[in-house]
């Protein structure tokens, strides 16, 4: 609706009908005034027309008196002066009513025309002024000379006035029936013009009543409108405001927008400055060429919805306390078309974030069941003796975490010290947890020793950095409960189907083989822990790693079997440990291999024996060996050596730096490197048993570890102390 | 009829609109000429890079082009702003795997009409080039 357009038009109506009532009572009092002007002057004509019928008469009567008078020889003085003036009056008045244009008529025409010639009959006789008689004594009273010419001009007079008096009379007569007649048509005129501007008027104010009351009427739609439209913008739970072509927000706008922005001052501000502090320039930048293709005809409403960018907007302001908050909010924009095309955007603003957070959370759970249900088949790889006793050496790890945590310390140095305990736990951990392949376990240690990694760069350090810590060892410890928990269901499924079992089984191994196993491990646990059960986590990890690095290796493992069960763990941490370092450094990728004409698939062999009193585990992998000035350049990167020393070292020497703690070459930390722990861990575990570790390489051919340990019994008593 | 890269097609002049199709993958030039069924819509070229559209462009003087967004040489955004300045009144359609809203938002600034994310089916394609053509 056009709203102004038909005020205007009320108000030109309005105006219209004023208007038209001054005229219309201003033509009829001036028509009136005319009219009753005339009217007056036809009631004096009226009355001077009405006397004038009586003169004839009279001046015919005065001068039959007169000519009485003047045979008796009477005083004839006093008729003589009534005549003069009577003759007079008339004379004057029907000059007056001649001239006084109060009427042009032949009546009045032909009087005046009678008393022209009237006039010079009667005119001598009251001209006359001398001695009519003469008195004598023998005669008496004579007519003087004078007298008797007087005399004869009375006669005349008088018989004139015998023959036109009654004339002149009835011509008068009719001039004041005419004057009558024309007074009485002037006050009907008058009546019937303000009869009909009395009409004129009430029509007129009839009229503007009726627009009055219509205007009240569209105004009151018009508030009603306006109330409801203010009722419905603050009410609405979208920010709804318009822009204009120089893409500024107009003058109205929904509550909801106040909220969502917290401020007030839309009116007029630029949509640029309404999102600057919000969002990252880029953003910004591409949400203003995208109101500027808005504007343009070009592309059509459903392709510019399409890619709307604003359509899902994470915005980052104050939350009134001091902090930062994200929403996330919904930009809808629809042209508003007028007749020359594009008159408004409006844009409609919806606050999303819950809904966002929402999707998130789903995909997050979704994610975590996904990782379960990852971990669960894991899992059902995994033996369920050595996943039980992974789980029994993790727990014990972590008390002993738990119990490196709880230890009273104040210095620096006894901080550093912790944190060096913690972290060789966690990396065991973690690479047995990688071995078995729970990947769950290893991400969560792997995180835990970024923490404590953060926490060694830092220059001082207090008992409340390590606080986080506790919080993530908890999380650990609940995803271990609830891996243990699986693991026992997995068991009793296993036990109670164990044909679904052998059908699992069958992914990896032949059924027969499997059940063979199963009772070989049986039988095994109840001897202890032997090295056999170690090539399976071997070789699933050694394929983890392979898949993981790009690489392609064969891993071969003889006499496990002879590994005494207490040197089961330090021979699996070391291998393990060895095997990293082959994945990682060691093997070539494959282009690589076949630019020095090696076989595609790279060779690692680990094989256990009896040497002598004691033993002899022998490492070796067919891959790009170590180079002893790469190993010093790393060292002194790593202010582990200085220039100078670096210098002075033999081959020998600088090979035995991959044996110092915190030596890596591995520039970026992985999952299976980089942290600088390593090789001085195995040596160490070597060193604990009594045992001794030496490395052979050739660059390019192969790198061979080698560790002697000794008698059982006497590492035994060694690790003891 | 092969559309192999750079290829000048066969003009009978018959239908109204000529059509070029611009992408560096053959098999995504073979899809877009398949999938085509506007009969007033020929083929008049294809080309599968920057350059080698722009050279097609002066000589077959297209009224619609596909664009690819990313390929050698030049790619199809600063491609599209050398077409708008040769011919105004071409329509380009971007067809691209690049889903991101700022990467259209960029293309359509530059000139372009339309635009088409990867993987596409026939019916999409078809209507995006009707919407190109109205």
């Amino acid at each position: 609706m056009n709203v102004a357009g038909a005020d205007r038009n009320r108000q030109l109506v309005t105006v219209g009908i004023g208007a038209m009532l001054t005229l219309v009572m201003g033509a009829v009092l001036i028509l009136g005034f005319r009219l009753a002007t005339q009217m007056r002057a036809s009631v004096t004509g009226l009355q001077t027309a009405s006397m004038l019928q009586t003169y004839p008469d009279a001046i015919s009567q005065q001068l039959n008196s007169l000519r009485d008078r003047l045979e008796a020889r009477a005083y004839a003085g006093q008729a003589l002066a009534d005549l003069k003036v009577t003759v007079k009056r008339f004379d004057e008045e029907l000059e007056q009513l001649g001239s006084g244009g109060y009427l042009q008529s032949a009546e009045l025409d032909q009087a005046l025309l009678l008393w022209h010639q009237y006039s010079p009959v009667v005119q001598p006789v009251v001209n006359f002024t001398g001695q009519a008689y003469v008195d004598s004594d023998d005669a008496g009273s004579a007519f003087s000379k004078e007298g008797r010419v007087h005399y004869a001009d009375v006669k005349r007079a008088q018989l004139f006035a015998t023959e036109n008096a009654r004339r002149l009379q009835q011509q008068l007569a009719t001039v004041a029936t005419t004057l009558q007649q024309s007074s009485s048509d002037g006050a009907a005129r008058l009546r019937t013009l303000l009869l009909s501007g009395v009409l004129a008027a009430l029509v007129l104010a009839g009229a503007a009543a009726y627009f009055q009351v219509t205007r009240a009427r569209h105004e009151r739609a018009a508030k009603e409108a306006q109330e409801q439209t203010r009722d419905i913008l603050k009410t609405v739970r979208e920010g709804f405001f318009l822009l204009d072509a120089d893409y500024n927000i107009g003058t109205v706008w929904s509550e909801a927008l106040t909220r969502m922005f917290s401020r007030q001052d839309f009116a007029g501000l630029g949509f640029e400055d309404l999102l600057k502090d919000l969002v990252p320039p880029n953003t910004l930048s591409t949400a203003m060429k995208y109101i500027k293709l808005l504007w343009g005809e070009r592309a059509h409403e459903n392709l510019m919805k399409s890619i709307n960018p604003l359509g899902q907007l994470e915005i980052t302001m104050d939350n009134g306390h001091g902090g930062k908050e994200t929403r996330y909010l919904q930009f809808d924009f629809h042209r508003v078309m007028g007749p020359k095309g594009i008159k408004h955007v409006l844009c409609a603003v919806g606050d999303i974030t819950s809904s966002v957070l929402l999707a998130k959370e789903l995909q997050e759970s979704q994610e975590s069941a996904n990782a379960q249900l990852d971990m669960m088949l894991g899992m059902m790889h995994v033996d369920p003796l050595q996943l039980n006793s992974f789980l029994d050496t993790t727990e014990t790890g972590l008390q002993l975490i738990n119990a490196i945590l709880k230890e009273p310390a104040r210095a620096d140095s006894e901080f550093r010290k912790k944190l060096n305990g913690l972290f060789r736990e966690l990396h065991s951990i973690k690479g047995e947890a990688s071995a078995l392949n729970l990947m769950s376990i290893a991400h969560r240690v792997h995180s835990l020793e970024d923490m404590v990694s953060d926490l060694k760069k830092k220059a001082e350090l207090s008992g409340n950095d390590f606080l986080p810590m506790v919080l993530k060892l908890d999380d650990l410890m609940a995803h271990l409960r609830g891996v243990r928990e699986m693991a026992s269901r997995l068991t009793a499924l296993k036990d109670t189907a164990p044909a679904a079992a052998a059908v699992t089984a069958a992914a990896t191994v032949a059924p027969a083989r499997a059940a063979k196993q199963a009772a070989a491990n049986e039988q095994r646990a109840q001897l202890g822990k032997s090295g056999d059960d170690l090539s399976p986590t071997l070789h699933s990890m050694a394929e983890r790693l392979a898949h993981d690095h790009h690489k392609r290796f064969r891993l071969t493992i003889n006499g496990f079997a002879d590994v005494p069960s207490s040197y089961v763990a330090t021979v699996k941490d070391c291998v393990i440990q060895m095997l990293r370092n082959s994945a990682v450094h060691g093997i070539e990728a494959r282009e690589t291999r076949k630019a020095h004409t090696k076989d595609d698939v790279g060779v690692v062999r680990v094989d256990f024996r009896k040497s002598g009193d004691g033993y002899e585990l022998v490492f070796e992998d067919d891959g790009a060996g170590i180079s002893p000035d790469a190993l010093k350049a790393a060292a002194v990167r790593k202010q582990i050596i200085t220039q100078e020393e670096a210098a002075g070292m033999d081959t020998r020497a600088a090979m035995a730096l991959i044996f110092r703690p915190g030596f890596s070459t591995q520039e970026e930390v992985s999952m299976d490197a980089g942290r600088g722990v390593g090789m001085d861990v195995v040596a160490r575990s070597v060193y604990a048993l009594g045992g001794k570790i030496g490395v052979s390489t050739n660059p390019g051919k192969f790198t061979r570890f080698k560790i002697v340990l000794p008698a059982a019994e006497a590492a035994s008593s060694t690790a003891v102390a | 009829m092969n559309a192999a890269s750079g290829k000048v097609m066969k003009d009978s002049g018959k239908k109204s609109f000529k059509l070029m199709i611009v992408d560096d993958s053959n098999i995504m030039r073979r899809r877009i000429e398949r999938s085509n069924q506007l009969d007033e819509l020929e083929l008049v070229g294809t080309a599968s890079n920057g350059l080698e559209a722009i050279e097609m462009f002066k000589k077959m003087d297209p009224d619609v082009v596909t664009m690819d967004l990313t390929m050698p040489q030049m790619d199809g955004i600063e491609c599209i702003s050398k077409l708008v300045v040769m011919k105004p009144a071409v329509r380009i359609l971007v067809i691209s795997a690049l889903a991101d809203k700022a990467t259209a938002v960029e293309a359509m600034e530059k000139g372009a009409n339309g635009f088409l994310n990867k993987p596409f089916t026939d019916r999409q394609l078809n209507e995006a080039i009707a919407d190109l053509m109205r």
